[in-house]
């Protein structure tokens, strides 16, 4: 399966920032969650030290003690006490407890107590009402008495705070990356677009209309660059192109003076002698001389229809009638070779076409099917209408092709038997003329052929409709 | 009858004033076309046969300076191209026929036949021997027997007729009887003559068309 250049393109820029997208995101969240954690534990270390200042024991009950007058002072212990407890680390005994953690059943045990005291890490608990990061320090007591002092601060607001990071991030990098692939196609479509623009204006070129070039945008971009290469590529091939016509115009010429001038002097020739056998030897040079002019002729035309030259006049020919009139011409010839030439023409079958080039395609059509037609055989023209088709057939009950043969004969100079070319005077050249005149006209033509039964030659033609003709 | 050819090629203007020479027309010759107009103007030529391809000013300036001084001068160009868009462009720059190289001299003398009787009001009563064409009845006898002949038959002994003594090339009869070009089914002439042959011919102890070889056909009486 493949993929346009632009859809691939589109799919590698959207996984690249799929790619940047996640980490990014992935990144920022860890980053924001370390920062975050540094802060509380800083915070946490901050009201642990400063809670030291405001204790005061009373015998063995510890009490904290502030101006509550002073604003900054309250609200300080208020945060530092909302989370807090001692315990005597000798007997392990709960001294005192803020309200909001004797809800959450963090009692220690005596070892426990001692074993906290060498702790300094803060330690993160898991409570129903979420989690809560502890922080252990000791307390020198009266009488070298050493209490263990426990602060907490709720992580409730950290985690809420990186969970919305979370959530936003789930769904701001999906969004994204879909913009990315919207964009990435429609850069890649804008990247391309000139690239479609040159194959477009490119296929409009053909043989005859080599002249053009392709717009050239003056920006130096890599596009450019291509543009210009193919219309260096179209020059050397008008230049190879336009040697070719040159080179058959002057061959036409080289030819065919000479030609008139063997030609011209063996005519004279023939005046001048009454030897009948020098006569005889005189005309079939000169017989000679006109089968070669007629190939040359063919040679050329076939030429110079190749390489774009002759221009075609299109309008509506009426296939029944042509065929009608080329069968009824050509009848004494097939009369005389005892062959039942006829013609089942259709009214109203017309065909959009070049009158003289038709009347070329069916004449060499006849022309073929009555070479490899023997005495007594028939060859009937049939002219018929299928949809937007005009439709003719050359049926013979000639001696037929095998499908090896038949695959080769619109080729030039093809000739299924070499022999018969002298006899039946062909160089066969009159069905690739055939093909070229279909091609022009944007038709189709094809063969259907046995051995010993004969063939069938099938042309179709763009029907001439009365919308053309508005 | 005194011609001008303007012909570069040495040998094929030698062959064209050797034929029509025969033939009894006053040939001259220039192998360039650079003085043709003065030429023109000069001698009083009956007709001029130029090649299109000439060093120094092609046939179409020729053709002009022929023109400006003899307007009604007939010319028949030659070419050694055969395309239609060069035909085309020839008679329009005004020539009065146009022939590719190579053509038959018969054919290039029977056109200059054409062109010289250009004007004169066509005979409707055509006879060859005891042979007789009446154009307006359409009718053919031969020694008074009427010869019933199809409309293709009709128009080839009328050409053959307006052309007796004279040998015709398949290519002119072509021309001249079918509007088709066929150069493959050129039997197509021979065909026709042949059929032509069985009804006017055939039964008379003096045959009337004969084959002549290496050009073509000819209506005489007196055999070659």
């Amino acid at each position: 399966m493949t993929f346009t250049l632009r859809a691939r393109l589109a799919v590698i820029a959207t996984i690249v920032s799929g790619l940047l997208l996640g980490g990014l995101s992935i990144v920022s969240y860890n980053v924001l969650a370390r920062w975050l954690d540094e802060d509380v534990t800083a915070r946490l270390t901050e009201l642990t030290d400063g809670l030291h200042g405001y204790l005061r024991f009373d015998g063995e009950v510890p009490t904290v003690e502030y101006n509550a007058n002073d604003s900054d002072q309250a609200s300080f212990v208020h945060e530092a006490t909302r989370y807090y407890q001692i315990y005597d680390s000798a007997t392990g005994r709960l001294l005192a407890q803020s309200p909001d953690i004797a809800p959450l059943g963090l009692s220690l045990t005596r070892s426990e107590v001692v074993l906290l005291l060498a702790t300094s890490q803060p330690s993160d608990i898991t409570t129903p009402y979420g989690r809560l990061r502890i922080v252990n320090s000791p307390v020198a007591g009266p009488g070298g008495r050493t209490y263990l002092l426990q602060v907490g601060v709720s992580l409730r607001t950290l985690d809420a705070s990186l969970g919305r990071y979370r959530d936003l991030m789930l769904m701001l990098t999906p969004l994204s990356l879909l913009m990315a692939a919207a964009g990435a196609w429609w850069l890649s479509g804008f990247a391309l677009a000139p690239l479609t623009r040159v194959a477009y204006a490119a296929r409009d070129i053909d043989i005859a209309t080599l002249g053009r070039r392709l717009p050239i945008r003056h920006v130096k971009d890599e596009l450019e660059e291509v543009t210009v290469a193919f219309n260096e590529t179209l020059g050397r091939l008008e230049q190879s192109i336009g040697e070719m016509r040159q080179f058959s115009t002057a061959l036409a010429h080289e030819l065919r003076t000479p030609l008139a001038a063997l030609r011209g002097e063996i005519e004279l020739a023939l005046r001048a002698t009454r030897d009948v056998d020098l006569q005889q030897s005189l005309a079939s040079q000169i017989e000679d001389i006109d089968r070669l002019t007629r190939l040359i002729e063919h040679v050329l035309t076939l030429a110079r229809a190749e390489s774009g030259q002759i221009p075609l006049t299109f309008g509506a020919v009426d296939l029944g009638e042509l065929a009608n009139s080329l069968v009824e011409t050509l009848e004494p010839v097939a009369n005389a070779r005892t062959i039942a030439l006829r013609c089942e023409p259709a009214p109203a079958v017309v065909a959009l076409g070049d009158a003289g080039w038709l009347e070329r395609l069916v004449l060499n059509l006849i022309d073929n099917a009555m070479k490899f037609t023997r005495e007594g055989g028939c060859v009937i023209v049939r002219v018929s209408r299928h949809d937007e088709r005009a439709c003719l057939e050359v049926v013979d009950t000639g001696i037929g092709m095998t499908p090896d043969v038949s695959a080769h004969v619109f080729e030039r100079f093809y000739q299924a038997d070499p022999s018969r070319s002298s006899q039946s005077g062909g160089a066969g050249l009159g069905l690739s003329l055939v093909k070229w005149i279909v091609d022009r006209h944007h038709g189709t033509v094809s063969v259907e052929s046995t051995p010993d039964k004969g063939s069938t030659f099938r042309v179709a033609l763009p029907a001439f409709t009365n919308t053309r003709r508005s | 009858m005194r011609i001008l050819v303007i012909e570069d090629d040495g040998k094929v203007a030698s062959f064209i004033q050797t034929g029509l020479e025969q033939e009894g027309y006053a040939v001259d010759v220039l192998n360039h076309g650079n003085t043709a107009g003065e030429q023109a103007r000069a001698v009083d030529y009956d007709a001029v046969v130029l090649d299109l391809m000439l060093p120094g000013r092609s046939g179409f300036q020729v053709l002009r300076d022929i023109r400006s001084r003899k307007p009604s001068l007939p010319v028949i160009m030659l070419t050694a191209k055969n395309s239609l868009d060069e035909r085309v462009a020839g008679l329009d720059a005004g020539a009065d026929d146009y022939m590719a190289k190579p053509f038959a001299l018969a054919e290039l003398s029977a056109r200059l036949r054409a062109l010289l009787r250009r004007g004169t009001p066509r005979e409707s009563v055509l006879k060859v021997a005891d042979l007789e064409m009446d154009t307006i009845r359409r009718t053919v006898r031969r020694a008074g027997a009427s010869i019933d002949l199809k409309p293709k038959e009709y128009s080839l002994l009328e050409f053959l007729m307006r052309n007796s003594d004279r040998p015709l090339t398949r290519s002119l009869i072509i021309e001249h009887v079918w509007d088709i070009h066929f150069d493959s089914i050129s039997n197509v002439v021979e065909v026709h003559i042949n059929s032509l042959r069985n009804k006017v011919d055939r039964g008379f102890p003096i045959q009337l068309i004969h084959t002549v070889r290496g050009v073509g056909y000819m209506l005489t009486d007196s055999a070659p």
